[in-house]
């Protein structure tokens, strides 16, 4: 048989009730269907249909990595998870990337990638050696936090195992727990360390001695200087007497130390801040984190941060790349651009009030997500807010959470989420379950919508802006880069693009695809963003380059590229040998795309009335600037993007025929049997 | 360490720099450029450096032959001169057509771990050590130190090109 470059031949289909293995080829499914996200859509559309739930031991989670990982191609060494996401809300078919070294090594092991279906019936971890597939007790583990569970299993196999464990939140079914590697990589926004927890696996622990063989070892060589360029400086330890955002600094007494450090194998960035000899919730020793973006405003959230357009709108000549942002190493500003000004036309953030900066504090509540093995973004940006927020606007008086509310003090955090991680008190086990699933169990127009009064803008000084209490938008996921909320004073063009995104997906959407488009774009929609056909054209190019990045696979900190655009296409023909054009790989994310899109109609009968519905509550709230979205603006655009799809603008459904151009007549054959192909209703 | 580690007189050799100069970023770069460039493949077998990773702390520490002087791998040897050679450098390399992977020169290395890899493999006759040599044919130098991309690396008796 030929050799296939990049992959290593197997999937393994891993049965947790019956401890049993069998193996997939690979070819199966690529290239066809690349590998990563695509591979796992294509196997839950073909294995999983409607009406199982999250924790049903028939749901399955699909884990894939991509032909780059293990190659040595920059960014390959991050994978993905899917399966029925028990955070989203409603419960849907969803996935999650992650990063760090396991991924390399299940090569290694020899598979691409693995199902796991069923339900274990005792805590059980696998133990996955060149091929072999153990299933092993995991009583001693079960109840260990994240770095306990990390050591033990090193202590048992050796110290160059790769693990991928859950913590004490998986295990309690807290709806979002997270998948947390040894280098505090997760996939957490879906909550798949839930659904884990539900399977009773504790863990993958993974060695393996085998090899990947990549085609072009030139060009490899070459992707790894040409890709993330400039290529990063030395790494020394730096004091650091500030911590924080752009406008958003907060002094740091005494100061602390920080390196940065690379998030997956074989990547050419270190993106990831090292924060040194940090204070920990749980012992008195000092300890070390890995923190991304979202752990910042942890520390310290007075302001918003600032937003310029060039985070999301660039030119050839002024184009940054986020990894560049967060090690603090981007190329220098070029003020010989014609639109500089422009682009680099900084706007002061929102004042929020939410909590004082604490640095303390702030590594508390971080060590405390990371131990327990729960997603970041719904406790700093939505648990806490809504907290803050809602104690200033009188909801919870009257209400005994066991402790008095105040998201300053370190003492109340760690006994919120002590009992929300072990559920232990009413409020505990009621927050377990999700802060949408919480909220309209408490009454949503008191606990959710009730109007918090301390938002100001800077952008227009004095404006008062008004914001619920809990920040929530599409399928149970918190506010994320959409003008209101968290993170950066964003404009119309930005939010409404971000909207869209998230309005087509299950989970938050910017976690993994910022949106990006060029700066001409920006002056041609900026008017009237909902109106113009660019603004849907770009969100498909997003999508479509996210299916791209989950799959073969790529990280969106160095991905996509506007102005190097056929660089997925040359990671991808480096890695296999098999050549790619930039047209191809557009055709195997609609065809990916189109996939899930099937899921979602078939498995939860999506369609265009739910998807309003779901995203356009949030855009009735103003931006910095006052600005909100009118329901005729938001249906507008719905209808330039359906129709830029090629999708039935009624239902949102793709027709026949969309399906049949890329490959898919047993899809739709299927959804036409179930009457969900327009035209059937 | 092996109680001797101490009394080795090393030789030119990649070199870790410290955390003030060049934090290790632990992305395995190293390792990866190693095999793929000598072996055509990644996989940890086939590495001849080794990143061995912190996974609590995050600090991480790079392993490599260090080319002692005096050499005992090559001396422990089965088939010195064939298969673990010297070269008029003094870099201590293996000549893989001839290594039968006895692993005498693994237990051999003076050093814990030993700086030598070892490819497993149910056809014996594929079983090799893999140890550094340096890039000695490569005109641009060790291929870990190019592709670092902290520049955490070096060799040993150029300090100051540290950075
Ligand atoms: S392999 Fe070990 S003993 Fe041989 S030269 Fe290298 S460090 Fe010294
Ligand atoms: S110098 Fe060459 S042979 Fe030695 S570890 Fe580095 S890449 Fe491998
Ligand atoms: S290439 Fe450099 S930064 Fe990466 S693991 Fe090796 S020594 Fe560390």
């Amino acid at each position: 048989m030929a050799t296939l470059y990049g992959y290593v031949g197997k999937i393994a289909r891993i049965n947790l009730t019956d401890s049993t293995v069998t193996h997939i080829p690979t070819s199966n499914y690529v290239p066809k269907y690349l590998g990563g996200r695509s591979v796992c859509n294509k196997i839950f559309w073909d294995e999983v249909g409607p009406g199982v739930k999250a924790f049903d031991p028939e749901n399955k989670i699909i884990y894939m990595t991509g032909p780059t990982t293990a190659t040595g191609i920059p960014t390959g060494g991050r994978t993905v998870f899917t399966g029925i996401s028990p955070n989203s809300y409603p419960e849907q078919y969803a996935w999650s990337g992650i990063g760090g070294w396991f991924g390399a090594e299940v090569k290694f092991a020899g598979f691409d990638g693995f199902i796991l279906e069923g339900k274990a019936p005792e805590p059980t971890y696998l133990y996955i050696e060149d091929g072999e597939i153990n299933f092993l007790s995991a009583r001693n583990l079960w109840g260990k936090l994240v770095h306990d569970t990390q050591r033990k299993l090193e202590e048992i196999h050796g110290n160059d195992v790769k693990s991928i464990v859950i913590g004490p939140a998986g295990e309690n079914l807290m709806r979002n727990a997270s998948i947390t590697t040894s280098n505090d990589n997760v996939a957490a926004k879906a909550g798949f360390g839930a659904v884990f927890g539900s399977k009773n696996l504790k863990a993958i622990t993974v060695r393996g001695t085998g090899t990947v063989i990549p085609a072009d070892i030139k060009k490899i060589l070459e992707l790894r200087k040409k890709m993330g360029y400039p290529q990063a400086q030395p790494n020394p330890i730096h004091h650091e007497t500030t911590h924080g955002m752009w406008g958003n600094n907060i002094p740091v007494e005494g100061g602390w130390l920080r390196g940065q450090v690379a998030c997956s194998h074989g990547c050419n960035q270190h993106c990831n801040k090292l924060m040194l000899d940090m204070k920990s919730a749980f012992k008195e020793e000092k300890v070390n984190h890995v923190e991304k973006c979202v752990s910042i405003f942890a520390f310290g959230y007075k302001e918003d941060c600032c937003w310029v357009p060039i985070q999301t709108f660039e030119t050839k000549q002024n184009h940054l790349l986020p990894c560049k942002m967060l090690s603090g190493e981007p190329l220098p500003p070029d003020p010989t651009d014609p639109h500089f000004k422009e682009l680099y036309d900084l706007v002061p953030g929102d004042i929020v009030n939410f909590w004082e900066p604490n640095f303390d504090k702030g590594s508390i509540i971080n060590d405390l997500c990371n131990e327990y093995g729960m997603d970041k973004w719904d406790v700093i940006v939505w648990l806490l807010p809504w907290l803050s927020m809602g104690k200033k606007e009188g909801v919870f008086d009257g209400i005994d959470f066991g402790m008095e509310i105040n998201v300053e003090s370190e003492e109340f955090i760690k006994y919120l989420m002590d009992s929300i991680v072990y559920r232990k008190t009413y409020y505990g086990n009621l927050l377990a379950e999700g802060m949408a699933r919480a909220i309209r169990a408490l009454g949503k127009e008191k606990f959710g919508d009730t109007i918090y009064h301390g938002r100001y803008s800077q952008v227009v000084p004095g404006l008062r802006l008004d914001l619920p209490i809990s920040l929530e938008t599409a399928w149970g996921h918190s506010v994320h880069w959409q003008g209101r909320g968290f993170e950066g004073a964003i404009n119309k063009p930005g939010w409404v693009a971000v909207n869209l995104h998230q309005m087509n997906s299950t989970r938050d959407t910017q976690t993994i695809a910022h949106h990006h488009d060029t700066f001409d774009n920006y002056l041609a929609v900026k008017d009237d963003p909902c109106r113009h056909p660019l603004t849907a054209i770009a969100v498909i190019k997003g999508e479509n380059s996210a299916e791209i990045k989950d799959s073969i696979t790529c990280c969106d900190w160095q991905s996509p590229n506007l102005f190097w655009t056929d660089m997925e296409a040359q990671m991808f023909e480096a890695a296999t040998g098999i050549e790619m054009t930039e047209e191809k790989l557009n055709e195997a994310a609609e065809r990916s795309k189109l996939l899930f899109r099937a899921i979602l109609m078939r498995n939860y009968g999506r369609d265009r009335e739910m998807e309003v519905n779901a995203i356009y509550p949030i855009m009735t709230y103003p931006d910095p600037w006052g600005q909100t979205c009118t329901w005729e603006e938001w249906n507008d655009l719905v209808d330039l993007y359906y129709e830029e799809r090629g999708w039935d603008k009624t239902t949102g459904w793709p027709p026949q025929e969309v399906f049949e151009k890329y490959g898919l007549h047993e899809v739709a054959d299927s959804l036409k049997a179930i009457g969900k192909l327009p035209g059937c209703r | 360490m092996k109680d001797n580690e101490t009394l080795i007189q090393t030789g030119r050799h990649v070199t870790q720099f410290p955390a003030d100069v060049s934090l290790c970023a632990g992305c395995s770069s190293c390792e990866i450029v190693c095999s793929l460039l000598h072996d055509g493949v990644v996989g940890p077998s086939y590495n001849r450096i080794f990143v061995e990773r912190g996974t609590i702390s995050m600090i991480h520490r790079i392993y490599a032959c260090q080319h002692c002087v005096d050499h005992p791998c090559y001396h422990a040897c089965a088939r010195k001169d064939q298969a673990m050679c010297l070269d008029e450098n003094g870099i201590v390399y293996i000549n893989e057509e001839y290594c039968i992977g006895c692993k005498r020169c693994i237990k051999a290395c003076v050093f814990d771990p030993p700086r030598i890899n070892y490819v497993k493999s149910s056809d014996k006759s594929k079983r090799k050590a893999k140890k550094c040599d340096l890039c000695r044919t490569r005109p641009e130098g060790p291929a870990c130190v190019e592709f670092c991309q902290v520049r955490c690396l070096g060799i040993s008796d150029l300090p100051d090109e540290r950075r």
